[in-house]
């Protein structure tokens, strides 16, 4: 359960997608890995979002590809069937 | 100006960078349990031309670049929307911040 509101909507927009298989580090409890995965990245700010170890980019970017379908196709291309896509089929049964 | 010194320089050196035909500085440091005057975490919508083609990875670099000695010091947290006019224009909302569950704080 993360401590931080924007770690938190990347953790909900993945359960969204039924994705529950991922790896999460707590940079709250190492301090090295909080300014390396920085450095690493070149990007400022946690969360960092990774799929199949490409930086994909911060809550907003991986918010924005929820809402446009963009995170549907990438969990695609790693073998991943969104959750959503099921959502959908049983909208258009009813 | 609206806004505290570190709301003014964001507001500076976006103009500077990026030319935005919209630009929005919002401080959000009271939401994130910030006393009076605290400037630690803000949220920036900037809609320019310069962001044309460019993917939103590409886009957030170009403003995080912009303000890389504040987000080096004391900037801790940036929320961005980085539209195209023409997208602003076809969509002129953002979505809404989410909320703040404490952090090292608890």
């Amino acid at each position: 359960q993360p401590l931080c509101g924007f770690s938190n909507a990347v953790v909900q927009i993945l359960r969204l997608h039924g994705v529950e298989d991922y790896r999460a580090h707590d940079v709250l409890q190492d301090p090295d890995l909080r300014q390396g995965i920085k450095n690493y990245s070149n990007w400022p700010t946690i969360p960092q979002v990774y799929l199949n170890g490409e930086f994909v980019g911060g809550c907003d970017i991986l918010l924005q590809m929820h809402q446009n379908g963009d995170l549907v196709e990438e969990l695609k291309k790693l073998g991943i069937r969104s959750a959503l896509l099921d959502a959908e089929k049983d909208q258009e049964k009813k | 100006g609206a806004g505290g010194p570190l709301a003014r320089t964001i507001r500076a050196k976006l103009t500077a960078a990026l030319q935005p035909t919209h630009l929005e500085v919002r401080n959000d440091s009271p939401r994130h349990g910030g006393p009076p005057g605290a400037e630690t975490h803000f949220g920036v919508l900037v809609v320019s031309g310069r962001f044309a083609g460019l993917p939103l990875l590409q886009r957030h670099r170009l403003v995080h670049e912009a303000l890389r000695a504040e987000l080096a010091g004391p900037l801790h947290a940036l929320q961005v929307i980085a539209r195209t006019p023409q997208q602003w224009q076809s969509d002129p909302r953002a979505p809404p911040a989410p909320p703040c569950l404490g952090g090292s704080k608890r």
